[in-house]
């Protein structure tokens, strides 16, 4: 694949990416009775919660040491005592999880000390403060979010006594997905930790007592003996190894990781399932073979729109494995690959998945969405598969756009989208077929007067859009937008 | 329910003693009775409480650069903040020009460590080059995020030094987060760059028109600014620019030709109206054209102002027309809200213009505070000799202006204008709390359990405030109207804004889904049927069998 990074350019124009804080929030969503703390402005906890609220439909809470003026000159650890002080009080929390802003680690606050200091001071001594450096132009949300995930297991798991659970961490899935996760496990008889855990957190039901932190999340003590399962399975083949937790559990307390992509697609979900099936010596149950079966089915039918796709994935390095790995098994080959964060994995992992694939692919590490759109241009690319932002492809070059990841915030549902297991990949193999269908239809009069009628004397009537001028033909839709490079 | 100290004192209780001390200056339950009622704003917000509020940079940036829609408006920073400002505020613009309407677009230096490290001056100034070549704007800003003042990078500089090699407007705001306790900070870095940046840069000498204005404070959320210049033209003014909602670089340069400047959020741009007036000698009216009671109050006292018979008379017409127009429309919501109460939590003004339209569709407003607003906000500008100034608002230098040489032109006379003062509130505020109801509460920089506690004492019918806070209602069965974003409804303004609003609102109360909230099995029986009576020797057998 030829790659291409944006370094020859200064500027940043639409980015592809948030900051690590941002990711670090979401793990300690996922663990039961957690509250979480930026120890920065606390205008990077209102922006932060204000995205995440929009994508769960949600209240997220995320306390902010308020640093000032003052702060940043003589050190911000009284107002950060002060805010675990208030939100102890008020929240009364199992767990605080602590994240660094640019301002915290521009002026140098040793964030660890200071929470030792604290429990010191309070005489909390198992109180689980888990205090994570995550400034912002230290790596995107997906580092971010990995780097607060590890830092919880560093600071809860302990030696334990050997258990027959397995450990499961997933990326940033939807919670719908975890659900999912969660469903297979049980159907074959899995006992499992899973982390961490947003299914019900960040996707809570209308119930009364209201309550501040909602209930659901990975137990804490699950946590903790972690160290004792039989195995890890991680959704991260693209983590790297300074972040990855399953890696830590490994190297430190021995248990066996296996390291696998998220399960969407036919493979990666019989890898999933097949691992389970070997590592709790049962057969796979009926429910899931049928659930394969349809997932067939279901590819069978739509091979044939699938391939007229020419595809723009982007978003966590994660999820646009699991998507262009996914897409490629059906025949929808994409055309260009994009993450805004610098992992160097992706790539090479991405070289077997691609080997057939017909056409260039090129990939776009690091990048921003104006260096997405003109790659889009240039391939002819007729579907972007990703987070909300991609609506620029669609808003600029008539591209549609099939959410996918995080953050969804100008459509609602995104904490509902499934897309994992052999019925989520269904769900979302339909979901692309039907907006590859959609733009279909909506220009195949155009298309068609261009073909047959063009200069016939007979008026173009109906729906015309831009889109439909630029088909060169109706079996094949190459877009070529007309109004290219003359509206910004 | 009424509420009483001893409950605001209950719900203190639960925080730690010095919190306590702090947040209970900052709620009052309004008393008409007592003259001066004194609230706590404007002051540090507390670690950890959990608050709404934001930072300078999203007051700066976020607020009053952002919708200014033919300047590119960069971030000198890690990604962060410029993708979290990026398009959030919903603040419309159209323009003649398409090639001219950046809104669309963050832009951004990305810093990376690298970039802390050994600073980012040149890698912004070779960035300005780019954006100068990609998107030819009329002008350029740079918001500078938190670690930029903490390397010492001098924005200012770089602006100066781009401004002299492209012959832009090219300007730098050093907005830095930690500055101040709030967004209103940056509001405040705003007014001023602009102030001494672009406002007068123009070579207009005349106003076009014989009425000219400037709306100042409004940001054309949801496309508010519209339907307020949609009346206004059709009274014949003319407004020069809207400040800063779907305004632009090329005529906020010429505000200054304005014979009248019109103040909607009065938080976010005060500090220009005021500079207006002492440099010009323009001053300022504060309107309110959310409400159709306010906007015709607002448009009759600016026909107050210009003092012209045709004028009022036409203003008359206009309002005439525009009831007819939207009374019949307004009747069926009214029968659905009328009677019920509700919450008005929003930034700065909003959290006191809301509370008239309210009114008139018969919800009371029974709490109502500000995010980040300041004493003057809540209890009128004749308290601001008494606001004392501490170490956070000396942080952010008043700009000084002095009239200008040229340009300076009372614009009525000054017996005129004290005539007027006391009929209209020109050049002044009186605040939100003389507006409410007595036994109503006041409360300063809400946070989520303050929220929830006066929800579960109050029990209003509808809870408006932002996006963060719209959820904790939503979750106890409460329904919301979010006043930050509209919920991607709008325009709420004006005469037709106020059916847009009255009909979300009602949609709101009338939804089936509050009904299935409550599942069937919870209150009452699957099974109907009924115990029959039975002798007493009859049940004592059952129960022993």
């Amino acid at each position: 694949m030829p790659r291409e990074t944006k370094h020859y350019r200064n500027v940043n124009e639409n980015p592809c990416n948030m900051c690590m804080p941002m990711g670090g929030i979401l793990p300690f969503k996922g663990i039961e009775d957690a509250m979480v703390i930026i120890h920065g402005s606390q205008g990077c906890s209102t922006y932060m919660r204000r995205h995440i609220a929009e994508h769960y439909n949600e209240p997220i809470d995320v306390g902010s040491s308020s640093l000032n003026e003052k702060g940043t000159i003589y050190g911000g650890s009284q107002n950060l005592f002060q805010a675990l002080d208030n939100i102890r009080k008020v929240y009364k929390p199992r767990l605080i999880g602590i994240l660094t802003s640019c301002l915290a680690e521009t002026i140098g606050e040793d964030v660890e000390g200071i929470a030792r200091d604290y429990l010191k001071q309070r005489g909390l001594d198992d109180f689980p403060l888990v205090a994570v450096s995550t400034p912002g132009y230290g790596g995107t949300h997906s580092e971010g979010y990995w780097l607060a995930v590890k830092k919880t297991v560093v600071a809860l798991a302990r030696p334990t006594e050997k258990h027959d659970g397995i450990n499961v961490i997933v990326p940033n899935l939807s919670p719908a997905d975890i659900r999912e996760i969660k469903r297979i496990l049980e159907l074959m008889d899995i006992k499992y930790t899973l982390l961490p855990d947003i299914s019900e957190t960040l996707d809570r039901p209308i119930a009364r007592p209201y309550t501040k932190i909602p209930p659901g999340g990975t137990k804490v003590e699950a946590i903790r003996r972690m160290p004792g399962a039989a195995a890890t399975i991680q959704f991260g083949i693209t983590v790297e190894e300074n972040v990855s937790p399953g890696r830590y559990l490994q190297s430190q307390f021995g248990v066996p990781l296996y390291n696998l992509p998220v399960p969407m697609g036919v493979e990666a979900t019989d890898m999933f399932v097949g691992l389970l099936a070997g590592l709790a010596g049962g057969s796979v149950p009926k429910t899931l073979e049928l659930e394969r079966g349809r997932l067939l089915d279901c590819m069978v039918d739509s091979h044939k729109y699938n391939a007229q796709g020419r595809g723009a994935v982007f978003g966590d390095p994660e999820l646009v494995y699991a998507v262009v790995r996914t897409c490629a098994e059906n025949g929808l080959y994409p055309a260009v690959v994009a993450t805004g964060s610098g992992n160097t994995g992706l790539e090479d992992l991405l070289e077997p998945v691609l080997a057939d694939c017909p056409g260039e692919v090129r990939f776009h590490n690091e990048t921003d969405f104006a260096q997405i759109r003109t790659t889009c241009r240039e391939t002819g690319v007729n579907i972007a598969i990703g987070h909300s932002d991609g609506k620029y492809l669609t808003e600029k070059e008539g591209i549609p756009l099939a959410r996918m990841g995080f953050p969804i915030h100008d459509r609602v549902g995104g904490q509902r989208l499934l897309s994992v297991g052999y019925t989520g990949t269904t769900m979302f193999l339909d979901r692309i077929t039907n907006t590859l269908l959609e733009y279909k239809h909506k220009n195949y009069r155009a298309a068609m007067y261009r073909k047959f009628y063009r200069n016939t004397g007979i008026e173009e009537r109906g729906h015309t859009s831009l889109m439909g001028q630029a088909f060169g033909s109706e079996e094949c839709p190459q877009l070529i937008p007309v109004l290219r490079g003359e509206l910004r | 329910m009424a509420i009483n100290e001893k409950m605001i004192e209950e719900i203190l209780n639960k925080y730690p003693a010095k919190v306590k001390r702090n947040r209970k200056k900052h709620i009052v339950i309004r008393d008409s009775a007592r003259e001066n009622q004194e609230i706590e704003a404007n002051t540090r917000t507390i670690p950890g409480i959990v608050t709404n509020r934001g930072c300078a940079f999203a007051g700066c940036k976020g607020v009053v650069l952002g919708p200014l829609k033919d300047m590119v408006h960069i971030v000198h920073g890690p990604i962060g903040c410029a993708y979290y400002s990026w398009l959030t505020r919903r603040n419309k613009a159209k323009t003649d020009d398409p090639k001219k309407n950046f809104l669309a677009y963050c832009v951004s230096t990305d810093m990376q460590e690298s970039d802390i490290v050994f600073g980012g001056e040149k890698k912004l100034a070779r960035m300005i080059d780019e954006v100068v070549e990609i998107f030819k704007p009329n002008a350029i800003t740079i918001s500078a995020t938190c670690p930029v003042g903490l390397i010492g990078d001098d924005i200012q500089a770089v602006a100066k030094a781009a401004r002299a090699k492209h012959g832009l407007n090219i300007t730098a705001y050093s907005c830095e987060g930690y500055k101040g306790v709030s967004q209103s900070a940056g509001h405040h870095i705003a007014n001023n760059g602009l102030m001494e940046n672009i406002v007068g840069e123009g070579d207009w000498e005349e106003p076009p028109s014989k009425y000219t204005i400037n709306i100042l404070g409004e940001y054309n959320i949801g496309g508010d600014s519209w339907e307020v210049e949609r009346v206004l033209n059709e009274i014949g003014y003319e407004v020069q620019v809207v400040m800063t909602g779907n305004g632009s670089y090329e005529k906020l340069k010429n505000a200054h030709v304005a014979q009248l400047n019109l103040v909607q959020c009065h938080r976010s741009i005060n500090y220009i109206a005021d500079m207006l007036e002492k440099k010009y000698g323009t001053p300022w009216l504060k309107v309110n054209f959310i409400g159709i009671r306010a906007t015709i109050e607002s448009l009759r006292n600016m026909a107050l102002y210009f003092g012209d018979e045709a004028l009022i008379k036409r203003t008359e017409e206009v309002i005439e027309k525009e009831l007819a127009e939207i009374e019949p429309q307004l009747e069926p919501y009214k029968k659905i809200c009328s009677g019920k109460t509700a919450f008005c939590f929003v930034g700065g003004s909003r959290g006191h213009h809301y509370q008239g339209l309210y009114e008139e569709l018969g919800i009371t407003t029974v709490l109502a505070g500000y995010e980040f607003a300041h004493r003057d906000d809540y209890e009128g500008r004749d308290v601001l000799p008494h606001i004392k100034s501490d170490a956070d608002s000396k942080n952010i230098p008043d700009l000084h202006v002095t009239p200008d040489e040229r340009r300076y032109r009372l614009k009525i006379p000054v017996e005129r204008m004290e005539e007027l003062q006391k009929k209209i509130p020109l050049s002044n505020y009186k605040g939100m709390i003389k507006d409410m109801m007595d036994g109503s509460i006041v409360v300063d920089d809400l946070n989520h359990y303050e929220t929830e506690e006066f929800i579960r004492i109050l029990k209003p019918d509808i809870f408006s405030s932002g996006i963060k806070d719209k959820y904790i209602p939503q979750k106890m069965g409460i329904p919301t109207k979010q006043l930050h974003n509209y919920d991607y409804s709008g325009p709420y303004a004006g005469f037709r804004g106020a059916i847009n609003f009255a009909r979300d609102v009602a949609m709101g109360f009338a939804t089936p889904t509050w009904n299935f909230i409550v599942p069937p099995w919870k209150d009452k029986p699957l099974l109907e049927g009924s115990i029959e009576q039975c002798s007493d020797d009859t049940c004592v057998e059952e129960v022993g069998a």
